[in-house]
């Protein structure tokens, strides 16, 4: 037998401890495998002539992908979170509001339930504090 | 021989690059980062500072990987490799030319060292590797240097822990200093700080837990890759992992180190920034004066 190895990380507790954040959805392996086909969706966008062909039938474009309907109503509605939801991740669905013109900053505003210009002043203010949103389980 | 003679850190969100392209990088929000970044252009212009080659750290954002391959850790080996287009057409810059010879020799030698690494020819870059370089060198017809891409998965769970990115940069050091040729190397970790993107979270800063992070990196680096995923997470934001990415820079300059200039911002976009300039202590070079900066809203001005 080879030396020991070091102490290793209990794995059902690490990904526990991925849920326990407000507001956040880790991109765990299950979200990963869950928004399989909404972020190849996203990536094909990379392609102008595929920026084309969505912008000109969104509705046709998406059902190439073998998206859940929830998924497709989410990119349709362009609810980012919902997005999340159905395992979306947001450098994947960059590429969507990327076709759309977005910046980053908007995008992820969308999320917070604040209009954009809200969004803006409290970045420019410092930002959220996590000041409360570090654990659900230990509320601080 | 080869030697790692500097790590830098910086930003990498796109802002920066579209600032530069649409003529904003001096108005009243952009300016105080830019202006951030003068010194450390200036300095890197100098041919004493201009590296011959740069192992450039980064994350790959879903523009080369997409969710049919995820490599940990991978190593561009390749000739040249293209801007991405991500989704707005590719960023206006020069191709990233690499240096095959080093970065199969650091392949090889790192594969040998038990890191496993994915050895790629073919590849585009996005922001991560390209706003980094636009930052340091401005909007030139090439880049001054070669690039070694060197992508990090931190985007799909887990990504590789603080420990093991840290132990990967004492690799890199080892394998740039048994390469024969006599080039100035530096490797730069990018991305972070505190910042999230994702949900209602969104938006989060963490100035004190990034200052903190900015310490720790410089001087006891050895406790901070010991920081478990979760609290990135917790203190820094889903996207603030992208900090582990510092601690392969760092772990490839040596136990002490120097910092030569130290700049901090609030807010670029949704992020907090860090830009440093650290050399391994016995190679040093003069700080800059004024070595330590801190800008941007909430902040005292530092020194």
């Amino acid at each position: 037998m080879t030396e020991k190895k070091k102490e290793r990380i209990d794995i059902h507790a690490y990904l526990a401890e991925m849920e326990d954040i407000p507001g956040t959805r880790v991109f765990t392996a299950q979200r990963a495998r869950k928004g399989y086909w909404l972020n190849q969706f996203a990536m094909s966008l990379m392609k102008e002539e595929n920026r084309e062909r969505f912008k000109a039938d969104e509705s046709a474009y998406l059902d190439e992908w073998n998206l859940t309907p929830a998924a497709k109503q989410a990119v349709l509605d362009r609810d980012y979170n919902a997005m999340i939801d159905e395992g979306g991740n947001v450098y994947f669905l960059s590429k969507l509001f990327s076709t759309d013109g977005q910046s980053f900053q908007k995008a992820a505003g969308s999320m917070t339930g604040m209009s954009e210009a809200e969004y803006a002043q409290m970045m420019i203010n410092g930002g959220r504090s996590p000041e409360g949103v570090r654990s659900k389980k230990g509320g601080y | 021989m080869a030697r790692v003679t500097t790590g830098i850190t910086s930003s990498h969100i796109p802002a920066l690059g579209a600032a530069m392209q649409t003529g904003k990088s001096r108005d009243d929000y952009w300016g105080p980062v830019f202006k951030g970044y003068d010194p450390i252009k200036e300095w890197i212009a100098k041919p004493e500072n201009t590296p011959d080659v740069i192992v450039l750290v980064y994350n790959d954002h879903a523009s080369a990987f997409d969710m049919n391959i995820i490599p940990t850790f991978a190593i561009g080996c390749g000739e040249r490799f293209k801007p991405a287009d991500e989704g707005w057409g590719p960023r206006p810059v020069p191709d990233v030319i690499g240096h095959p010879d080093l970065a199969w020799h650091i392949a090889q030698s790192l594969i040998l060292d038990d890191f496993d690494m994915c050895i790629f020819n073919q590849m585009d870059v996005d922001h991560g590797c390209t706003v980094p370089l636009s930052m340091m060198f401005g909007e030139p017809d090439e880049w001054p240097c070669k690039v070694i891409p060197f992508p990090v998965n931190v985007v799909t769970y887990p990504p590789p822990s603080g420990a093991r990115c840290f132990a990967l940069g004492d690799s890199i050091k080892a394998a740039v200093e048994s390469f024969p040729e006599d080039l100035n190397v530096h490797v730069w970790g990018t991305g972070g700080m505190s910042h999230q993107l994702q949900g209602p979270r969104a938006g989060l800063i963490n100035k004190d837990f990034d200052l903190k992070f900015i310490d720790m990196l410089i001087n006891d680096p050895e406790t901070l890759s010991k920081m478990p995923h979760i609290e990135y997470l917790r203190e820094a934001g889903s996207e603030g992992i992208e900090l582990v990415m510092w601690l392969i820079m760092r772990g490839a300059l040596g136990d002490k180190v120097k910092d030569l200039y130290n700049f901090y911002h609030i807010p670029a976009s949704n992020t907090a920034l860090g830009a440093l300039i650290l050399q391994p202590e016995e190679t040093a070079g003069e700080a800059l004066d004024p070595r330590v900066v801190h800008s941007g809203h909430s902040l005292e001005a530092a020194e």
